[in-house]
C-alpha cells in the first residue's frame, strides 16, 4: 500500500491530525551523542528532542542504530561490556542521565521498556505485573490488586485474562504476552515507555490491538517506538526520526516525513526504494 | 561438425564405481563404525546388569541357609543368653564411668592427691567388683554353650562340604570315589537337646545372678555430690530395668524351637534392615546393609551440605556477576578440581585435612563447636569435606549451564523494571533455572555416592551405624560405606561364597541408587525444558 494514500485516507479512523501538531515541551533532550560498542562507533552526533506526551517513531534500515539509541535512553546499554557514550549528553527534564550521580535504578523506573520479543517472566500474570512494584517494596495486597487491574485495563488485556490472573504468563498468546509486557511496564507508572519493534513478532490482528493501545497510552505517557513498519510509524506517531548508518538524517513531524521529506535518502526509504 | 560437439554427459546418473572393501562402501564402513560403538556400550551395560544380578541374587538363597543354620545349630539360643551378658557388661561400663567422675571430683575439686583419692574409692571399687563378678557363673555357661553350638555348626558345615564334594565327583563320573566320601549326617534334634538341656541350670543361675546384683547394689557407698547421687540413682534404675528383662529371656529360651522355619523374606529383610555387617567371624556372619548405607548417606549429606552452597554460589557468581576476565580464570580452576585423581585427594585427606581438622577441634577457642574435640582423624567430616570437593565441579558446571540457559530477555525485562543485579538474580534468574540447579545437585549426589577411593581412605572404615544421639557431633564418628566395603573386601573373598555375593548385592544397591538419582535428575531437567519453552 502506498504510504501517502494511506496517510490521506480519512476513512482510517486512526489517521493523525492533518494540521501540524504544536511543539510541546521537551522531555528528553539528546544532545550531540556519540556512542560506541567497544571500538566501533554505532551512533554519530545524534541531536534530537523528544516531546512530552507524544509518540516519537524511530525508523531506518536494519543496523542503523535505532535500538542502540533507544537503549541509551534507559541506560540498558550499561549491561553490555565496553559500551560508552563518548560525547554529548542525554537529558531527561534537564538532568543528564549519564551523570555519575544519577541512580540508574530510579531512571529505569521512570523510563520503562517493551521489547521486540515479548518476554513475560515464567511466573503468573499477577506476579508479572506486580514484579516492578514489589521491587519498590510495595506489598499491600489490595494496593497491588488495584494496580494489576488498572494496568491490565490500560493494556486492554483485563477482559481476556481477569479469570486467570494466577496462571502462567507464558500460557498467553503472542499478542497477549506483548500486551502483558506493556501492562507490566505501565504498572510502575513510568513517564516514558520505550518500545523496540513491539509488533514485529505479532500477527496483523494483534498488531492492530497494540497500535490502538499506543493511541490510548499517548495521553498519559511519552512513547518512543522503533519500527520497521512504515504504515505503523505513519499511523501511530506524532514525530518521526529517520536514521541511516548511525546518523540522524531527518527528524520532523511524521506527516512531513512521509508527505514531503526534506532529504533524498528519507524520501527513498519511506517510499520503499531501499532499506 | 556436429560430431565434434561433446555428447551430453549423463554419467552422473550411473552409479560411480566406488572403492569397496569386503563388499562395503566407505559410507557403509563409517555407519558400521559409529553404530558399532553405540552398540558396544549398550551391550556392555546389559552385560554388567546381567552379571550383577546373576552374582547378586544367589546371595539371598545363601543368606537364607545362613540364617537357618544359625537357628538349627543353636547359635540363636546361645545368643539370647549372650545378649544378657553383654547388657551386664554395659552396666559395668557405667560403673567405671561413675568411678572416673568421683575420682575427678576428688582430685580436681577437692584437691586430694590421686593416691589418696584412690584410697577413698576403695569402698566403691569393692562394690563395683562385686557387681561385675556376679556375672561369672553366667559367663561360664555361655562359653560352654558357645563351644557346643560352634561344634554343631562346624559338623554341619563339614557335612555340607562333603556333600558338595560328592556331587562334584559324581558329575565328573567318578562314581566309586563319590561313594567313598563319607557324609556324617547331623542329627540336630539330638545335638540341640544338649543345649536346651541346660535350661534348668540357666534358670537357677539367672535367679542367683539377679539376687547377687541386688545384693551388690546394697553395698554401694554414698555419693559425695547431688549430681553423682543422681547418677547412682539412675544406675539403680538401669539395674532394675535389666533384671526386669530376665523373665522375657527365659521365655524366649523356653519357647525356642530349632525346627521353626525361617521365612524366606527374612533373607531379604535381614539384609535390608540388618544393623550389623560382620564377616569371617568364628560365631555368626551377619550381612546387614544399614551401617554401610548410613555411612554412605552421612558422608554424602555432609558433602552436599558443603558442596551445594559452594557449587551453586560459584556458578551464580561466575555466570551473573563476574567479569569476563574473572570467568576465564575461575571456570578452568573449578573444572580442574575434577581432574585431580581421587586417590590423591584421599591421600591429601589423610595427610593434611584429617590432621588439620583434628588439630582445629582440639583448640580451646573452638571447644564450643558440637563434637569438638575429637580424636578420630578419619571420620565422616573429613571424608565429607573431600567429597564436597569432588562434587563441586559437577554441581558448578551443570548449575552454570542451567543459569546460562535462562533467556537473556528475562534479565533485561527485570533490569528495565528497575531491578538491581541482586534482585534480578534472586527473583528471576535462580527461580527460572531452579530445576536445572536441582538436577545439578542430584547429579552431584550421584557422583558422591559412587565415589570410592576418598571414602575408603578417609571415612575411618569402622562398620557401625553412626550414633545419632550425639547430635551434630555425629559427623566426627568414623563410618564405613557401601563403595568402600566393596573395594576393601572384594579382593579377599572366595568366589561364589556368601560374602562374595553379599558384596555384589551391595553393588547392586549402589547401581540402583545411582540409577534412581540420575533418572530423577533427567526428569526434572526435562520438565524444566518444557516450562521455559
Ligand atoms: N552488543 C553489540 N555489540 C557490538 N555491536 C553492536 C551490538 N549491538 C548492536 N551493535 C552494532 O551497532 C549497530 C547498530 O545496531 P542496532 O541494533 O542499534 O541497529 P537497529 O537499527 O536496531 O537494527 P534493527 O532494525 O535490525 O534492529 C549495528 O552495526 C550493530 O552491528
Ligand atoms: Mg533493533
Amino acid at each position: 500500500m502506498d504510504i501517502k494514500t494511506s496517510f490521506n485516507s480519512s476513512s482510517s479512523g486512526r489517521s493523525i491530525p492533518v494540521t501540524s501538531s504544536p511543539v510541546g515541551p521537551t522531555l528528553i533532550d539528546i544532545d550531540h551523542v556519540d556512542f560506541y560498542y567497544g571500538a566501533s562507533q554505532a551512533l554519530h552526533d545524534i541531536n534530537l528532542k523528544i516531546e512530552e506526551k507524544k509518540v516519537t517513531a524511530f525508523i531506518g534500515p536494519s543496523g542503523c542504530g535505532k535500538s542502540t539509541l533507544l537503549r541509551c535512553l534507559n541506560r540498558m546499554n550499561d549491561l553490555i561490556d565496553g559500551t560508552r557514550v563518548a560525547k554529548g549528553q542525554i537529558k531527561i527534564r534537564g538532568i543528564n542521565i549519564y551523570d555519575p550521580s544519577v541512580d540508574v535504578i530510579e531512571l529505569r523506573k521512570r523510563v520503562g521498556m517493551v521489547f521486540q520479543k515479548s518476554n513475560p517472566f515464567p511466573k503468573s500474570i499477577y506476579e508479572n505485573i506486580t514484579y516492578g512494584l514489589r521491587l519498590q517494596g510495595r506489598s499491600n495486597k489490595s494496593d497491588l490488586d488495584a494496580v494489576v487491574e488498572k494496568s491490565l485495563r490500560g493494556a486492554a488485556l483485563w477482559d481476556e485474562v481477569k479469570d486467570r490472573l494466577h496462571t502462567s504468563g507464558l500460557g498467553l498468546s503472542g499478542g497477549q504476552q506483548q500486551r502483558l509486557c506493556i501492562a507490566r511496564a505501565i504498572a510502575v507508572e513510568p513517564e516514558v515507555i520505550l518500545m523496540d519493534e513491539p509488533c514485529s513478532a505479532l500477527d496483523p490482528i494483534a498488531t492492530v490491538k497494540v497500535e490502538e493501545l499506543i493511541q490510548e497510552l499517548r495521553t498519559k505517557f511519552t512513547i518512543v517506538i522503533v519500527t520497521h513498519n512504515m504504515q505503523q510509524a505513519a499511523r501511530c506517531s506524532d514525530k518521526t526520526a529517520f536514521f541511516y548508518m548511525g546518523k540522524l538524517i531527518e527528524f520532523a513531524d511524521t506527516r512531513a516525513i512521509f508527505m514531503n521529506p526534506a532529504n533524498a535518502q528519507t524520501e527513498a526509504y519511506v517510499s520503499g526504494r531501499f532499506g | 561438425m556436429d560430431s565434434l560437439r561433446p555428447a551430453p554427459n549423463s554419467d552422473f546418473l550411473v552409479n560411480k564405481k566406488r572403492v569397496r572393501v569386503l563388499g562395503l562402501s566407505f559410507d557403509d564402513a563409517v555407519k558400521i563404525f559409529f553404530g558399532g560403538n553405540a552398540l558396544v556400550s549398550v551391550i556392555v551395560l546389559a552385560l554388567i546388569t546381567y552379571f550383577l544380578f546373576q552374582e547378586g541374587f544367589g546371595f539371598f538363597g545363601q543368606n537364607h541357609r545362613n540364617l537357618l543354620t544359625y537357628r538349627q545349630a543353636g547359635l540363636e539360643y546361645v545368643d539370647y543368653i549372650r545378649t544378657q551378658e553383654s547388657a551386664h557388661t554395659a552396666l559395668t561400663r557405667y560403673l567405671s564411668d561413675l568411678r572416673l567422675r568421683q575420682f575427678n571430683y576428688a582430685t580436681l575439686e577437692k584437691n586430694i592427691s590421686p593416691s589418696a583419692a584412690n584410697e577413698s574409692l576403695v569402698a566403691f571399687d569393692d562394690f563395683a567388683a562385686l557387681y561385675g563378678d556376679a556375672v561369672e557363673p553366667l559367663r561360664g555357661l555361655v562359653s560352654e554353650l558357645t563351644e557346643q553350638s560352634t561344634a554343631i555348626k562346624t559338623k554341619f558345615l563339614v557335612a555340607e562340604d562333603k556333600r558338595v564334594e560328592r556331587q562334584q565327583l559324581t558329575t565328573e563320573g567318578k562314581i566309586a570315589e563319590a561313594a567313598a566320601v563319607k557324609i556324617e549326617t547331623v542329627d540336630f534334634a539330638l545335638e540341640v537337646k544338649a543345649l536346651t538341656g541346660t535350661l534348668p541350670a540357666y534358670k537357677e543361675l539367672a535367679a542367683e545372678f539377679a539376687k547377687k546384683l541386688d545384693a551388690a547394689l546394697v553395698t554401694a557407698p554414698a555419693m559425695p555430690t547431688p549430681e553423682l547421687k543422681n547418677r547412682l540413682e539412675r544406675f539403680r534404675q538401669l539395674n532394675s530395668d535389666f533384671i526386669a528383662t530376665f523373665p522375657a529371656t527365659t521365655r524366649s529360651l523356653e519357647t525356642w524351637d530349632y525346627t521353626r522355619a525361617v521365612p524366606w523374606y527374612q533373607a531379604f529383610s535381614a539384609f535390608l534392615f540388618g544393623r550389623e555387617w560382620l564377616t569371617a567371624s568364628f560365631w555368626q556372619d551377619w550381612y546387614g546393609i544399614v551401617p554401610l548405607f548410613m555411612g554412605s548417606l552421612m558422608v554424602s549429606l555432609v558433602a552436599l551440605l558443603l558442596a551445594v552452597p559452594m557449587g551453586v554460589g560459584a556458578a551464580i557468581y561466575v555466570n551473573q556477576i563476574a567479569s569476563a576476565a574473572e570467568q576465564r580464570f575461575i571456570k578452568p580452576c573449578i573444572e580442574f578440581i575434577s581432574a585431580i585423581p581421587s586417590v590423591v585427594l584421599g591421600f591429601f585427606g589423610i595427610a593434611v585435612l584429617g590432621q588439620l581438622l583434628r588439630w582445629l577441634s582440639q583448640q580451646d577457642a573452638l571447644a564450643w563447636v558440637p563434637g569438638f574435640p575429637f580424636s578420630e582423624r578419619l571420620n565422616i567430616l573429613t571424608a565429607g569435606c573431600l567429597l564436597a570437593l569432588i562434587a563441586v565441579p559437577t554441581i558448578f558446571t551443570l548449575a552454570e549451564d542451567a543459569l546460562q540457559n535462562v533467556p537473556k530477555a528475562f534479565k533485561e525485562a527485570s533490569f528495565a523494571l528497575g531491578a538491581t543485579r541482586l534482585q534480578t538474580i534472586i527473583k528471576i534468574v535462580v527461580p527460572a533455572s531452579l530445576s536445572g540447579i536441582i538436577s545439578a545437585v542430584l547429579l552431584g549426589l550421584g557422583r558422591v555416592i559412587g565415589e570410592t577411593m576418598v571414602v575408603l581412605l578417609c571415612a575411618g572404615n569402622r562398620i557401625a551405624i553412626p550414633d545419632f544421639t550425639a547430635g551434630l557431633a555425629v559427623v566426627t564418628q568414623p563410618v564405613h560405606t557401601m563403595t568402600g566395603i566393596i573395594a576393601q573386601e572384594m579382593g579377599e573373598v572366595v568366589r561364589g561364597s556368601i560374602h562374595y555375593r553379599a558384596l555384589f548385592v551391595v553393588g547392586l544397591g549402589l547401581f540402583f541408587l545411582s540409577l534412581a538419582i540420575n533418572f530423577l535428575a533427567q526428569k526434572i531437567v526435562n520438565k524444566y525444558r518444557i516450562s521455559i519453552g
